[in-house]
């Protein structure tokens, strides 16, 4: 049996392995770059007391690669629809689960075998990506944070495992559902992209009740570690949102008011005496871990029932 | 269970798709060591049949038993069972000796060797993808895999049906030797009836989803016979013979009949007749109703 799913599943294996590891020559290669200039920066801004602009000026040149990280986000999808996909849907389009399904063993377990390689396979690349995108991330995540910001935090921990997993499990439950390479392609990827969207902004902000903090105008805002939700200004008894401090400069009540104020530092302390402040929605930074684990949770959860669906299309269903 | 006797049996079988009875009530029974030709017109549920047989399709009425065995998803079921599809379908990329290697480790009782010699033969390449094979070559792959398997009885989709004539006949040779040294049972379904004629030895014949025959070859050819006479009614007709179907011209009547035992009849004449003709008249009992001047008799109960 495993015999049988390596011949059938080495060109895609052997792609798969060599492009990952092109990905992992490139981020070890700029990684071990970026943490040198790093660690020596730090070492020589202390006594230029510039350490707190590190962050806006190492790491711009680097866009390629930047956007080569961020893009791992979409090799989920890739599994499931190129993989995933075609393992059940192939076999009927080639007439091939008669000859599969007439041997010695059960459709049942055919298709747990199959599955088992191919979430395998999902699970460890997935686990190779996101290791080597978390490790690359490091010292950015160190100076400038944003690891929790959506975009960020799907790319880094181990929610990419849960990712790889559930777009495979989706791909191949699409495949034994409609028997036809095409429709279960374009089912994995939009059923994919739907359920990760929905996630993303429904479910995640919600995991844990999210923190509010209220800040005066003139200070440096949360640690760039938390997500902010949300962040408006109140005034005195209302809130404003949506609205610029010039713009809150013309209704404040104080006398004189405090667009009278020529600076832009004069004018935030007006406006901070005269009761505005700024409010944030957040979560806090150390949640980072366990709302990667809940989300690993939801997306190892979606996998189980879609793979019952594809067990019983398979053992269940006329073929 | 079943008397062993029957390596094939079934009882008021059906299956129905959505509102259509693929197959409906059907009863067959074959011996063990047969080999048995399914044959009827496209749609008359050989296919079908088939597959409710290597259990890839579940009933909607009546049982069947192979092997004793009701068709399940059960590896013990499976691996007595060799079944060979349409179109003989094998993974386009993978050689013969590739599908040799990767299907050992599903059954049981896997014999690569005598596939190999065989397949080696008839000079068909063990190394190249079947998608570069011919035919009859990718059909003869096919058939050997089905027989590595070694199982007790193998069932046949229309696997001379995409095939030249030489092709056709190669295959039929192979898969006469193989049942000659051994008591495989072998239900090979086709449509055409003059190929299997000459290696098969029992015979179902199915036809708008109902068994029409069911028997040994010799008995079959043995009580159908062919007459000719003077033009006579069909009620006349049906007085002196069991009628399977009638033609008439404006002097002659010609019918196939059942008959027990030798017959003389002065005002017929009467003779043997070939399979091709028997299947036709069964298959044409009633499809062929408005043909100018045929007409329907009767058909045998």
């Amino acid at each position: 049996m495993n015999a049988l799913v390596w011949r059938l599943h080495r060109g895609q294996g052997t792609v798969g392995s060599v492009g990952l590891l092109g990905l992992a020559v490139v981020l070890a290669i700029t990684g071990v770059v970026m943490a040198n200039e790093y660690h020596s920066a730090l070492s020589t801004c202390g006594a230029s007391h510039s350490c707190a602009l590190l962050g806006r000026t190492l790491f711009q040149g680097d866009g390629f690669v930047k956007n080569l990280v961020s893009a791992t986000v979409v090799l989920p999808a890739l599994f499931g629809m190129l993989i995933g996909a075609p393992m059940v849907a192939r076999e009927f389009e080639n007439g091939t689960q008669d000859l599969a399904w007439t041997q010695g063993v059960t459709r049942r377990r055919w298709l747990s075998v199959n599955v088992g390689w191919l979430l395998g396979a999902a699970a460890t690349w997935g686990a190779i990506v996101a290791v080597l995108v978390t490790w690359w991330r490091a010292p950015e995540n160190a100076l400038n944070g944003g690891a929790f910001t959506p975009g960020q935090f799907d790319i880094q921990g181990i929610v990419p495992i849960a990712y790889a997993v559930f777009a495979m499990a989706l791909g191949v439950a699409a495949g034994a559902v409609f028997r036809r390479v095409l429709p279960a392609i374009v089912t994995a990827l939009t059923g994919f992209v739907a359920v990760r969207v929905l996630v993303t902004l429904y479910l995640r902000p919600r995991y844990q009740s999210p923190l509010t903090a209220r800040q005066s105008l003139t200070s440096s805002g949360l640690p760039n570690t938390d997500w902010v939700l949300s962040q408006s200004i109140t005034g005195p008894g209302r809130a404003l949102p949506g609205r610029g401090t010039h713009a809150l400069a013309q209704v404040t009540p104080s006398n004189p008011p405090c667009a009278k104020h020529g600076s832009s530092q004069g004018l935030l302390s007006c406006l901070n005496h005269s009761g505005f402040a700024r409010v944030f929605t957040y979560q806090p930074g150390h949640r980072f871990w366990a709302f990667q684990g809940i989300e690993a949770a939801i997306f190892l959860a979606l996998a189980a029932l879609v793979l019952g669906v594809a067990y019983w299309r398979v053992v269940a269903t006329d073929a | 269970m079943t008397a062993p006797h029957f390596a094939i049996e079934t009882s008021g079988l059906g299956k129905r798709f959505a509102q259509r009875w693929a197959l409906e009530d059907c009863s067959v029974s074959v011996p063990v060591g047969r080999l048995s030709a399914l044959v009827g017109p496209n749609g008359a549920g050989k296919t079908t049949l088939l597959r409710l047989l290597v259990g890839l399709r579940a009933p909607s009425a009546g049982r069947a038993e192979v092997t004793g065995r009701a068709p399940a998803q059960r590896s013990e079921f499976l691996a007595d069972v060799g079944f060979l599809a349409q179109d003989a379908p094998l993974y386009r990329r993978l050689s013969a000796d590739e599908h040799l290697r990767a299907l050992a480790g599903m059954n049981v009782r896997w014999e690569p060797d005598v596939a190999r010699a065989r397949l080696g033969t008839l000079s068909i390449p063990l190394d190249l993808p079947v998608a570069k094979l011919s035919g009859g070559q990718r059909a003869q792959v096919a058939l050997a895999l089905t027989l590595a398997k070694r199982p007790r009885v193998l069932l046949l989709d229309e696997p001379v049906a995409a095939l030249d004539p030489l092709a056709r006949r190669e295959f039929l040779a192979s898969l006469a030797e193989v049942v000659a040294d051994g008591d495989l049972t072998v239900l090979l379904s086709s449509h055409l009836v003059h190929d299997l004629e000459r290696i098969c030895d029992h015979l179902i014949l199915l036809a708008r989803g109902h068994t029409q025959l069911c028997g040994d070859m010799d008995e079959i050819l043995a009580t159908h016979r062919l007459v000719t006479g003077h033009r006579c009614t069909d009620a006349e007709l049906r007085r002196r013979f069991e009628v399977v179907r009638a033609t008439h011209t404006e002097r002659q009547t010609t019918a196939v009949v059942r008959t027990v035992g030798p017959r003389h009849d002065p005002d017929w004449q009467i003779q043997e007749i070939g399979l091709e003709e028997i299947v036709l008249a069964y298959m044409g009992a009633e499809t062929e109703l408005s043909a100018g001047p045929m007409s329907l008799v009767g058909r045998a109960s």
